[in-house]
């Protein structure tokens, strides 16, 4: 039987006792930190990361969680972007429909995923470096679409995306719960996500037991693509249209809410609800050290070094 | 023929770039051009053989970026504000990117974070930093810098430009350190299987957080000429190398023929991106399409020097 010593007990409590202390310190000096509007706040806020480290996490999950050689798709806010430039082009400056603009998205959004997916299951290069060479190219194709420039966007759906109401809570937060209700259920809860499981678990005993491991690689791939999708009109709706260079801010944002979800997970693994976990804690620390008036540029500092803080301790955890 | 794709594939595809570009604009093809192209790549090949370092001994590090912004910063306030030489500010520049290494080593070496997530870590508090510093991210001019420190950019030694010299020796330094002696296989060692390196009696996390200062400190080297070029500091500038020095590193693992991160690999990497930024350039084509054009053949090459690999 394993005994767990006093001091791995406080190491493993680690994380979460920082984030209690400082949400404490947060509301000790901000008095508004601790009300229904501000949690509302970091909940809207943080709806794109959370959609973005939902399809992160499925990759992970699917390919291992090894950052370097598992899974990883680094293009996903890429392809967010991408869309939203799709959608605000065609809608203002093509004067087309909206669904018209979310269906060229879509095709584009499925083309960069399938991209991924050639280069890591048919060439077998590093997902990393295939994500990371195609985010660029992505990234390059949007400067084409908006030259480099803001598109506006003033559509009736998109503004309810950021200022409606569904049941008294606002759309973006409910929409959300769907999308992480819809991956949770895809994951855990069908057969098709348990091999999804089997596959990033240990990817040689899977094939062994007969599961067709590339297609769900690919298939996760694709998924992650639909989440850049999805949030596309979520990035659209909180700036009031496409805005060149906002993919860097999402990527780092995506990075550390999934990473960070894993150091609260009992086995510091991967996990659909640690990535929405992470990605709400972020974006409360985000919105708590506005709220006390902290130098916007000591936040990423703080936050850097809080989830370094963080992550070492599960490191600790782990090896014990 | 799939011998010869096999083999010579990447090389193949170089040579094709090479006389596409050359027919398109002769002017590619002239020897003022194609030492600008080199030159043009000196920086980035710094910060590559960096990378190298690390991702040989399995690692990989985000902060290359970072390490450069350091050295240019700690080099850039020590001429300006102490009125330091130009060689103690080099030394202040370096020891800037040796504090990034301290700190990417101590989370890797000694907390045990991933590289992944350390030196992404890293990113975020150097980032800061430099926005605290600068308020907000503005850049530290200093017009008046002395003319040695400058001419580590624009000077020349016996006709063949500085920063070109710099690179080889960084060059000739890591090939000798990490293809030929006993101390690089030790490292390509624990990048191959560090249980096993561990077992064999190499001191793998000494070696380790040795490696990771070697190469941050060589990123700030990077910084001090990017520095001197501009005569100033501006924040963040090294996050334009950081995917450049990945894509080098992977193209040179990729033609290798045992598929290992190699110093001449890189060196081959760092030519192929700086010949396809300078061919656009010479092309005349519009900043966007450009850097479209570039991402396109990012993933092409990456493509091919994998399935090449995949093809042996």
């Amino acid at each position: 039987m394993n005994v767990v010593s006093p001091i791995g007990r406080i190491l493993d409590m680690l994380p979460i006792t920082v984030f209690i202390i400082l949400f404490f310190y947060l509301s000790i000096n901000s008095t508004n930190f601790l009300s229904l509007p501000t949690f509302e706040l970091i909940l809207k806020q943080a709806v794109p990361t959370i959609i973005l480290s939902l399809g992160l996490a499925t990759v992970i999950i699917a390919g291992g969680d090894d950052v370097v050689s598992g899974g990883i798709d680094l293009s996903i806010p890429a392809v967010a972007i991408i869309c939203a430039a799709i959608v605000a082009n065609q809608v203002t400056n093509h004067q087309t429909s909206l669904l018209w603009g979310l269906s060229l998205a879509f095709v584009a959004a499925g083309i960069v995923g399938g991209l991924n997916a050639v280069l890591v299951v048919w060439l077998r290069m590093t997902p990393l470096l295939a994500t990371l060479a195609t985010s660029v190219a992505v990234v390059g194709v949007t400067k084409v679409i908006t030259e480099s420039r803001r598109i506006g966007i003033s559509d009736p759906t998109i503004i309810f995306l950021r200022d409606g109401d569904i049941f008294d809570i606002a759309a973006g937060i409910v929409l959300t719960v769907f999308v992480a209700l819809v991956f949770w259920h895809l994951v855990h809860r069908t057969k098709w996500g348990m091999n999804l499981q089997a596959t990033g678990g240990s990817r040689d005993a899977a094939k062994v037991s007969g599961i067709p491991t590339d297609h769900f690689v690919v298939a996760s791939f694709m998924l992650s693509a639909l989440a850049g999708w999805i949030t596309s009109s979520f990035v659209l709706a909180r700036g009031s249209g496409s805005s060149p260079g906002s993919e860097e801010t999402l990527l780092l944002e995506m990075v550390l809410a999934t990473f960070l979800g894993a150091a609260f997970s009992p086995r510091r693994v991967v996990t659909l609800w640690g990535a929405v976990l992470g990605a709400v804690l972020v974006s409360a620390l985000s919105v708590g050290f506005i709220s006390i008036g902290v130098n916007v540029f000591w936040t990423g500092c703080i936050k850097g070094t809080l989830i370094l803080l963080v992550v070492a301790s599960a490191a600790a955890g782990r090896d014990r | 023929m799939k011998n010869i794709l096999a083999r010579y594939g990447f090389i193949i595809i170089i040579t094709a770039f090479f006389i596409f570009f050359s027919l398109y604009n002769p002017a590619f093809f002239t020897i003022g051009n194609q030492i600008n192209m080199i030159e043009g790549s000196a920086v980035l090949l710094i910060l590559a053989l960096g990378m190298t370092l690390v991702v040989a001994m399995g690692g990989i590090d985000l902060s290359v970026g970072i390490a450069f912004d350091m050295g240019a910063a700690f080099a850039v306030v020590a001429l300006k504000e102490y009125d330091v030489s130009w060689q103690l500010a080099c030394l202040v520049g370096v020891l800037g990117g040796v504090l990034v290494g301290v700190l990417n080593a101590v989370l890797i070496v000694g907390l045990k974070v991933s590289p992944f997530m350390a030196t992404l870590g890293t990113f975020f508090i150097g980032s800061s930093i430099q926005r605290i510093f600068t308020n907000g991210g503005g850049p530290i001019s200093y017009r008046r810098m002395p003319k040695e420190y400058r001419d580590l950019a624009v000077g020349d030694i016996y006709g063949v430009p500085t920063e070109i010299v710099i690179a080889t020796v960084v060059l000739i330094i890591y090939f000798i350190f990490l293809e030929r002696s006993i101390l690089g296989k030790r490292l390509h060692a624990m990048g191959l299987q560090r249980s096993a390196a561990n077992v064999a009696g190499i001191p793998v996390r000494r070696y380790m957080f040795l490696a990771l200062i070697i190469a941050s400190a060589t990123c700030a080297i990077g910084g001090l000429i990017g520095s001197a070029n501009i005569r100033m500091f501006t924040p963040l500038a090294g996050f334009s190398y950081l995917l450049d020095a990945i894509a080098a590193v992977f193209i040179g693992a990729s033609i290798h023929s045992k598929g290992r991160p190699n110093v001449v690999g890189t060196l081959i990497g760092v030519l192929f991106l700086g010949m396809i930024g300078n061919g656009l350039n010479l092309m005349g084509l519009n900043f966007n399409l450009k850097d479209a054009l570039s991402g396109l053949i990012l993933v092409g090459a990456l493509a091919l020097a994998v399935g090449q690999k995949r093809l042996r």
